[in-house]
This record gives C-alpha cells, sequence and structure tokens, in this order.
C-alpha cells in the first residue's frame, strides 16, 4: 500500500527538479585566459590559485569526490589553478589547519573551504583575509560574518524528504526521525526540517532518536522504536547509513514492506536499496556543484565583485524513478 | 588479627560485613543489572519484558560483548588495547572487500575477519614485548591509525552493501525453537564467554594472566614466561575483534569505514563496569558480561523512553564512575578487615 501512490510521487519528483531549478547556478563567468596580467602580486606568468580545502579525501568518499571534480573541472574550464586539499579523516582540524597555513603561505588568492570544525578554522581564515586573500565556505557554513556560504540548505533537503512521507502516508500516521549527530550543524537542520516537514502535514511523531550517522546504531535503535511502536508508518533517517540501518531492522521484523523509509544523501548503496524496493526515498545532495559554485564565485571575489551570502547548490528527491542515476 | 583488639560488638558488625563481602565481590555487579531490569520494567511495563524486546539485547551488544571480552584479557594482564575499534572495522572491510570480488568461497570468508583480527593482535604483542615499547598505549594507540588507515585503503573508504548469507550467519541469522527464534549472536557470545571463563580460571595460562597482572617481576620469577602469554593475549583482543567486526558485518549486512569509531571506550567501560582492575589481575568473566549488559540495558531503556542521546552520554559516563565507586568502597571495606 506504500508503493501504489505513484501519481503522488510523480509530483513530489517534479517538486525536487522544482527545486533544484531555483538552485540553478548563475550564468557562468566569461572563461579567463590562463595567463592573468592584470594581477600585479602575481608574476606574469602565474595564474591565479584558489585553494578548495575540504573535510576530508575525494579518494575516501563518493561526496567529496565529486567537490573535487567540480572544482577542478570548474578551474580548468575558468582557467585558474585550483589546488584542492583536505585532512586524512573528517575529525583532523589539526591537519585542515595547518594546511590552509600552508597554502596562504605559498601565495593562494582566495580559500573555498568546508570546514572540520568552525570555530578552530576561524583564525587562520581571519589571518588570511587580513592578508587580503577571499575566503567563502562550502558545504559547510563556517564563522566568519560576511563570508559566503555555498552549500546544500539541509533543511530544505529534509522537508524535501519528509515530504514525500506526508505525501503517501495518511494524517496522523505514526512516524520517527532517527537524527545524525545533532551538535553539528548538518545533523541539526536536517532533524528540525524532518520535524517541522513532519508537524506541519499532520504526522504523529513518535519517536525522535540520534543514531549518531551510524549504520549499526541506527538498527539498533529502530529495533527498540519498533518494539514501542510496531505499528509504525514512516521513518525518516537524516543520511542513507542510518537509513539503510533502520531497514535492516524492518527486515529481521518481517515490516520492511509496511513501512516507508527516507534517507538523505542519495549514496549508491541507498540507491541500490530503493530499486530493490528496501526503502522508498532518499534526498540528493549537489557536491559537483558545490566544488564548481565554489571556484567560480571566489574568482569573481578575486576580481571584486559580490556575491549573494548564501548559495544554495539544490537538493533533489531520489525515488524509484530517478534512482539508477546515483548507483 | 586486627579482630583480636576490638570490642565484641565492633567484632561482630565487621565479622558479618567481611562475611558479606564474597558475596558483593562476586554479585554486586549482578545487584546494578537487576536494578537496570527493574527501572526498565516500571518505565516501560508493556514492552522492556516482552520477547520482542528482549530478543533484541543480543544483537544490539553481541559486538560489544566480543570486543569487551579480549578487552578484558588484556586488563588483566595490566593492559589496553586501543586498537580494537579499528581491528573491527579493518576485519569488517577486508571480509566485504573480499567478498565483493569473490576472492573466496563465502564459507572460508567466515574465517577473514579472526585472521586479520589475529594479525593485528600479533603486531600489538610483539610491538609490546620484541620492541619494547614502554606501554600498550603506545603500539595500540599506532595500530588504532594504521588499521583504520588500511581499511579506507582497501576499500577506498566507501560502504559495501550486500553480504553472502555465510557471513551474515553469526551476526544476524536466527535458530528456531519451537516459536521461539534464538538469535545466533546469542549463542555465539554464550559460547565465547564460556570459553574464555574456562581458559582464565582452569587452564595454567588463563592463571599466568592473572598473575602477570598483579605482579609481572612475580610472575617472572616464578618462571612464567611473561613475553609469550602477553603475546597471546594480545592476539586473542585481537581475535575478539575481529569476531566483532563479523558479528556487525552480518547485522548490518555490509562493510561501512566508519564502523567502530569510538568502540574501544565502550568496550573499556564494560571491563571497568565489570568490576576488573585497571591494574590488572582482578575481574571476572561474569562481571564483563554484566558490564556489557549494563551499558546496553541502559541504552535499550533510554531509547524505549525517547530520551535523547546527550543524556544518553551524561547517564553512561554517570553508571561508569557510580559502579568504580561502589569497587573502591568494596575494596576499602575488604582491606580494612584484613
Amino acid at each position: 500500500m506504500t508503493q501504489n501512490n505513484l501519481r503522488l510521487l510523480g509530483s513530489a519528483v517534479a517538486l525536487a527538479f522544482g527545486v533544484a531549478a531555483c538552485a540553478a547556478p548563475p550564468p557562468a563567468a566569461a572563461p579567463q585566459p590562463p595567463a592573468q596580467p592584470q594581477q600585479p602580486a602575481a608574476p606574469a606568468a602565474e595564474p591565479i590559485r584558489i585553494l578548495v580545502s575540504m573535510k576530508g579525501p575525494g579518494g575516501g568518499n563518493p561526496f567529496w569526490a565529486a567537490v573535487e571534480r567540480g572544482a577542478l573541472e570548474k578551474g580548468k574550464e575558468l582557467g585558474v589553478e585550483v589546488i584542492v586539499l583536505a585532512p586524512p579523516a573528517e575529525s583532523d582540524v589539526q591537519a585542515q589547519i595547518a594546511q590552509v597555513e600552508d597554502q596562504i603561505a605559498k601565495g593562494v588568492k582566495a580559500i573555498a573551504i568546508a570546514p572540520t570544525d568552525p570555530a578552530a578554522l576561524r583564525p587562520v581564515l581571519e589571518r588570511a583575509q587580513q592578508q587580503g586573500i577571499k575566503v567563502l565556505f562550502i558545504d559547510t557554513k563556517g564563522d566568519l560574518p560576511g563570508a559566503t556560504f555555498i552549500g546544500t540548505n539541509n533543511e530544505l533537503g529534509a522537508k524535501l524528504g519528509v515530504d514525500y512521507l506526508c505525501k503517501n502516508l495518511p494524517k496522523g500516521s505514526k512516524v520517527a526521525i532517527l537524527q545524525g549527530i545533532i551538535v553539528q550543524s548538518t545533523g541539526k537542520a536536517r532533524a528540525d526540517g524532518a520535524r517541522t516537514g513532519l508537524t506541519e502535514c499532520g504526522m504523529n511523531i513518535v519517536a525522535e532518536l540520534s543514531a549518531e550517522w551510524d549504520r549499526a546504531k541506527a538498527t539498533s535503535v529502530m529495533e527498540d522504536i519498533l518494539t514501542r511502536h510496531p505499528d509504525i508508518q514512516g521513518v525518516f533517517a537524516s543520511n542513507d547509513n542510518m537509513a539503510l540501518g533502520a531497514v535492516e531492522a524492518l527486515k529481521n521484523a518481517g515490516v520492511n514492506d509496511k513501512v516507508i523509509v527516507v534517507g538523505f544523501d542519495a549514496n549508491p548503496d541507498a540507491a541500490a536499496a530503493i530499486l530493490a524496493g528496501e526503502m522508498e526515498a532518499t534526498v540528493a545532495q549537489n557536491p559537483y556543484n558545490m566544488g564548481a559554485f565554489g571556484v567560480e564565485n571566489a574568482l569573481k571575489l578575486i576580481r571584486g565583485e559580490t556575491i549573494p551570502e548564501v548559495i544554495d547548490t539544490g537538493t533533489e528527491l531520489v525515488t524509484k524513478e530517478n534512482a539508477e542515476r546515483y548507483k | 588479627m586486627a579482630l583480636a583488639t576490638q570490642t565484641p560488638s565492633e567484632a561482630r558488625a565487621r565479622s558479618l560485613r567481611v562475611r558479606l563481602i564474597p558475596y558483593i565481590d562476586r554479585f554486586g555487579i549482578l545487584l546494578l543489572v537487576l536494578l537496570m531490569l527493574a527501572i526498565g520494567t516500571i518505565t516501560q511495563p508493556d514492552v522492556f519484558l516482552t520477547w520482542r524486546n528482549l530478543s533484541n539485547i543480543p544483537g544490539q551488544n553481541a559486538a560489544n560483548a566480543a570486543l569487551a571480552i579480549g578487552m578484558f584479557v588484556v586488563i588483566v594482564t595490566a593492559g589496553i588495547d586501543l586498537s580494537v575499534g579499528s581491528v573491527l572495522v579493518l576485519a569488517m572491510m577486508t571480509t566485504a572487500v573480499l567478498a565483493r570480488a569473490q576472492a573466496l568461497p563465502p564459507i572460508l570468508l567466515v574465517f577473514v575477519p579472526i585472521l586479520v583480527g589475529i594479525g593485528v593482535g600479533l603486531f600489538n604483542g610483539l610491538g609490546l614485548t620484541v620492541l619494547r615499547l614502554p606501554h600498550p598505549f603506545i603500539v595500540t594507540l599506532g595500530t588504532l591509525n594504521i588499521a583504520r588507515g588500511l581499511a579506507n585503503l582497501i576499500s577506498g573508504g566507501v560502504p559495501i552493501s550486500g553480504l553472502p548469507s555465510e557471513v551474515r550467519f553469526l551476526g544476524n541469522g536466527v535458530i528456531p525453537i519451537g516459536d521461539v527464534q534464538i538469535p545466533v549472536s546469542l549463542v555465539v557470545i554464550a559460547v565465547l564467554y564460556v570459553g574464555f571463563w574456562v581458559f582464565l580460571q582452569y587452564t595454567r595460562t588463563g592463571r599466568h594472566l592473572y598473575a602477570i597482572g598483579g605482579n609481572p617481576q612475580a610472575a617472572r620469577v616464578s618462571g612464567i614466561n611473561v613475553e609469550r602469554t602477553l603475546v597471546l593475549a594480545y592476539v586473542l583482543c585481537g581475535a575478539t575483534a575481529g569476531l566483532a567486526g563479523l558479528l556487525v558485518a552480518g547485522r548490518t549486512n555490509s562493510g561501512f569505514p566508519n564502523a567502530g569509531i569510538g568502540a574501544e571506550l565502550d568496550a573499556i567501560s564494560a571491563v571497568i563496569i565489570g568490576g576488573a582492575s585497571f591494574f590488572g589481575g582482578r575481574g571476572s568473566v561474569l562481571g564483563v558480561l554484566a558490564g556489557v549488559l549494563v551499558i546496553g540495558l541502559l541504552r535499550n531503556i533510554l531509547n524505549l523512553n525517547d530520551v535523547q542521546v546527550f543524556w544518553q552520554q551524561v547517564l553512561i559516563g554517570l553508571v561508569i564512575i557510580l559502579a568504580v565507586f561502589i569497587d573502591v568502597l568494596r575494596r576499602r571495606a575488604g582491606s580494612a578487615s584484613d
């Protein structure tokens, strides 16, 4: 009974494309010749260098790999030299600070950064600004007044995800939210967006628990929720790993076909699970845009143009109809 | 001896306490488990003691139970193994990568995580004894990083979903007995704990582990091969961490690179709550099991009551301190009676 609302699903997809369209990039700046003779500080032959500092290595995570690809391809297109760096782990704040310091010393003109820890990165980024280096944030909003943030509006993304539950379940259905780590801005924004969305459409939120982004923890938490509320009808998980963990618990309890599961991130495993009918939907971010918009807008700042304070890279609802693209 | 100088009434009170001590010593932690069961039943009378809830407990705690028993063997020798969470993920990702590549018959894949664990454990043990690194903290801190790095390298840091049923059996299988579905992970943990209990209580090597933790110098003088026994302790700890990786892989039907982050702390907590001493030579297998259950039941009860994760952290911290404080009181009472 959960799968036969295909017409509603179609409209949800249409809405998703609508949102994505709203977030379409501003027209690309005219490509620059590789050499930048108008830059007095750099020697004539040296191209403009832009640092893209990510939270984790692209080799370890498809998300950062897409950010990296977006940044490098946009850099090539615009004729600027893009240096992409990341600490070995998302928790390694010190390594990211050191990398930024080293690149300041090497003379980058702009930094597009996804800060591992906004407060810890602030001093080094302020130092960069004092030296005339332009700073903007990608993926995660940093702690620097006036600096532009380019990334997913996670609250809107979560709303887009729970919208699928709203459209496919009767009013008053019992639903649960599996939160990420809510001391992180992403975790909080997604939990808030989901709560608001589900409350607005009249769902009965019976449990809101954190599984700390972790698949195994999500299985345990989902088991406990099922114990308490065997008649649960929908689950929104703040990332796909937790959604997939919840699916394991639902399968073991033999109720996978009775519960709609919606995740976030559109990772390949989730896309496969959607195609297999084990979960119903997920929300795709656009990491490629984060890299590309980051480089493009960094160049605009270097040229003295003004850019908006927030640039949404867009989200898209992924269901059976378009999951193939994310496998 | 000291009793001789006391008044008769004091002596009687003290002797009662002295007679109670062995029981509290053995069963004190079980009281904490019973208390948890009582709180669970009172706050969720319709849910907590149902089979549906109780049958979740083994699966939710099997991995920590496996990690904790290995950690216990190491802590009994006055050591520590910080690498178990990383061993868990390395074992899990190695298995998942080999499963995806179909490099081995699925039934042999089951042994892979254990072998990976034994390998890292051997490295830890040799680092401690052959390289003579000053404290197990150092070598296992090294392997904590190495094993997680290797896990990311071999898998590209990407989760791998969909494992063969043979690999999933221990972590996710059930054995139907009449209407009741017994989780295989419960059987695994039962066999593991009985095995370790027999080993530590009744074998010569098992007693040597306690002796080394109690007083390494005395152990060496009395002819125990301290180095070899220590290596064995770290190998056992690695092997159980590998088993934990297999259990988590089975339960989640995947290998995911963020598995086991901070798992060593849960394992250490369980061992310490269960009454083992950080200074070695003391603790019991039953205590470790109780420690695992205390943490697991606490999480289960808090989840059932929709308590948010921040409070869960606070309460687990308080339980660790409370459990060890009870232990301190108990020992003070014990030493006063000598």
